[in-house]
């Protein structure tokens, strides 16, 4: 086991730059998720960390051993990739020992690493077969066999759930999870849902454009999101900004509002009133209804649409003239520049 | 009428039909293996499809009429060392053209392409200048040569190029994570995975080298390093008509090996067809 530093990593192909200066440090153990939009450089990212993509420029440390020009196999990682890339001319078996067998590691210790390995993910009914003849959540089980085998000191994990119906997904991504915490390994988990980054991680780091927006635990970015971008990318459905001057009851909101340009709203920290009650008021245009709550879409004169989590059976119908409140400490304040602004009444704890 | 008697009648419509088409095909096969075992004068007599004496005989003849046996082994070992080569070369050239990113990959795929539209009538006279200069004339060395690194070999890198382009890349990204040098993949993952696009360079290699006439004709000279196509035309009276009933059943031998080919690569295609990708 080891962590992982990256010091300013760069990364371009040709003259376009994927990876404009990722500093980062991971510390022994540590379950991070790099997430982002399609394009943000993550899984480019998780090449280069792999040893897949040569770096451009930068230092990547696995512990404390400079690996820039390692080759990816001796590097200590092993990767579980989207397309569970198994080899499908070899048996579950073969799979899982092949890369020990490339190493010259002695059969019987491949065998009874193997087995452990299988006995760990419940796949010993399924070492004889071929990756054609198992179900996509045992492919991926085994995927991530191939990975243990090979006692790595850093596990990579390229979206491995996406190609797995939504039931199978949620399953597979507690077996991840408990896997983590029995092996106690560095993992570093790529994908684009921030509900599986929100579920698994430990740290999340957030891309775009091959930069690092933030870095920090699931909570503190839903809670103190650093700017416009990452309080829209996590939750969901995502939060609602709008401009501060648009929304006539701003000032209501309280606390200082000097330099807000706009004010962000989560939806399930919005409220549904009597439309004279709320802060403002709007018409709701659709409503969705998902179970357990409603989703519902609120325009609201000169501020756009809204939308607000209501909770329960009952919900707002569409054409409905409604009011909504919310918290004042829930509302968070950004700059001209999309920069979070620390207000005294907004969040508990926030400096 | 119930859906299965109309399945079933709709079948048999279709069997009957396969078959009326098939006759053209089969019909000249029959009469060749069945006029191998006639005499001459039957050949040209009461037409039959069987024949009334069986001359077996004929077989016998073919052996002694000249070094038929010979000439037999030369076309197979000629044809498989052609066929082994061209599989090596190409795989690792299609590889090459299809993984490997170098300066003009792309123009080279183009140029070697290129090379398919001259005529191999058209290179002949100067490829035995060539081979005459080199020494080689009235041996094999042209004969396994120029169809590895001619137009032949050519079409086989580019199929063997368009199969690797298609192989899932993560499976080398695997595959170099476990250790694998870049020949390593292409031994251990690359070719394992490409069986169909081997099997199917195999028999059109293999086929293209026991059919190949004018090569032979022009390079070789002495009767015992003929190869099949050159012996076949042998079989003559003195007076240079052709031994009908000797060439038939010549020809009827010469079919077998690709009849082999047949069974083992089409084996080979469906089983590779079977085995999917990465996910599915």
């Amino acid at each position: 086991m080891a962590g992982l530093t990256l010091n300013n990593v760069t990364k371009k192909f040709g003259a376009v730059s994927v990876i404009k200066g990722v500093d980062l440090e991971v510390n022994d153990g540590d379950f991070v998720v790099f997430v982002g939009p399609s394009g943000c450089g993550k899984s480019t990212l998780l090449r280069v960390i792999s040893g897949l993509e040569d770096v451009s420029g930068g230092e990547i440390r696995i512990g404390d051993r400079l690996v820039n020009d390692v080759q990816a196999a001796r590097r200590g990682v092993a990767m579980v990739f989207q397309s569970y890339a198994l080899y499908p001319h070899l048996t579950v078996e073969q799979n899982m020992g092949f890369g020990l067998k490339v190493r010259k590691v002695k059969p019987a210790d491949i065998k009874t690493r193997v087995r452990e390995a299988a006995a760990t993910l419940k796949l010993e009914d399924f070492l004889e077969r071929y990756p054609r003849e198992l179900s996509g959540g045992q492919r991926q089980r085994v995927a991530i066999g191939r990975a243990i085998v090979s006692d790595p000191a850093i596990f990579l994990f390229d979206e491995p759930l996406s190609n797995l119906d939504a039931e199978l997904r949620v399953h597979m991504r507690a077996e991840i999870a408990a896997l983590h915490q029995r092996l106690g390994n560095t993992m570093i988990y790529v994908t684009h849902d921030q509900i599986e980054a929100m579920t698994l991680a430990d740290r999340i780091v957030i891309l775009r454009d091959g930069q690092i927006e933030q870095v920090g635990s699931p909570r503190e970015l839903y809670s103190h999101p650093k700017n416009v971008f990452v309080a829209q990318f996590i939750g969901s459905p995502k939060m609602n900004v709008v401009e501060a001057a648009s929304l006539s009851a701003v000032s209501e909101i309280g606390g200082d509002l000097a330099g807000v340009v706009s004010v962000g709203m989560r939806p399930e920290h919005l409220t549904v009133t009597q439309p004279t009650d709320g802060l403002f008021r709007g018409r709701v245009s659709l409503s969705e209804y998902t179970g357990a709550g409603s989703l519902l879409h609120v325009e609201v004169p000169g501020s756009g649409t809204f939308l607000v989590l209501q909770n329960g059976p009952e919900a707002a119908e569409t054409g409905a003239e409604i009011g909504l409140s919310i918290e004042p400490e829930n509302v968070h304040r950004f700059d001209a520049n999309g920069l979070r602004i620390p207000s005294s009444n907004s969040l508990k704890g926030e400096t | 009428m119930t859906y299965r008697q109309q399945q079933r009648i709709k079948r048999i419509c279709w069997v009957i039909s396969l078959s009326i088409v098939a006759i053209p095909f089969v019909f000249p096969f029959l009469w060749m293996v069945s006029s191998g075992f006639k005499s001459a004068n039957e050949i040209f007599g009461q037409p039959s499809l069987l024949p009334d004496v069986w001359r077996w005989r004929n077989f016998v003849e073919v052996f002694e009429y000249q070094p038929f046996a010979r000439q037999y082994f030369n076309s197979i070992y000629i044809a498989l060392v052609v066929t082994g080569l061209t599989l090596i070369v190409s795989s690792l050239a299609g590889y090459a053209l299809a993984r490997i990113r170098f300066a003009g990959s792309v123009l080279l795929v183009v140029f070697l392409l290129s090379a398919l539209m001259v005529p191999e009538e058209v290179t002949i006279i100067p490829n035995f200048f060539l081979i005459r200069w080199l020494g080689l004339t009235d041996t094999h060395v042209p004969l396994i040569l120029l169809p590895v690194f001619g137009p032949q070999g050519v079409v086989a890198t580019f199929l063997m190029r368009q199969y690797f382009m298609a192989l899932p890349k993560d499976l080398e990204d695997a595959g170099e994570l476990d250790g694998l040098s870049r020949i390593g993949i292409w031994w251990r993952i690359a070719l394992p995975l490409s069986r169909p696009a081997l099997a199917a360079v195999a028999i059109i290699t293999f086929l293209h080298s026991w059919n190949l006439f004018l090569e032979p004709l022009v390079f070789l000279s002495s009767l015992e390093k003929f190869t099949l196509p050159l012996a076949l035309g042998n079989f003559t009276d003195p007076y240079g008509m052709p031994l009908w009933h000797l060439q038939l059943a010549a020809t009827s031998l010469a079919v077998v090996p690709v009849i082999i080919v047949y069974v083992i690569a089409q084996r080979q295609i469906v089983e590779s067809f079977a085995m999917t990708g990465v996910k599915g």
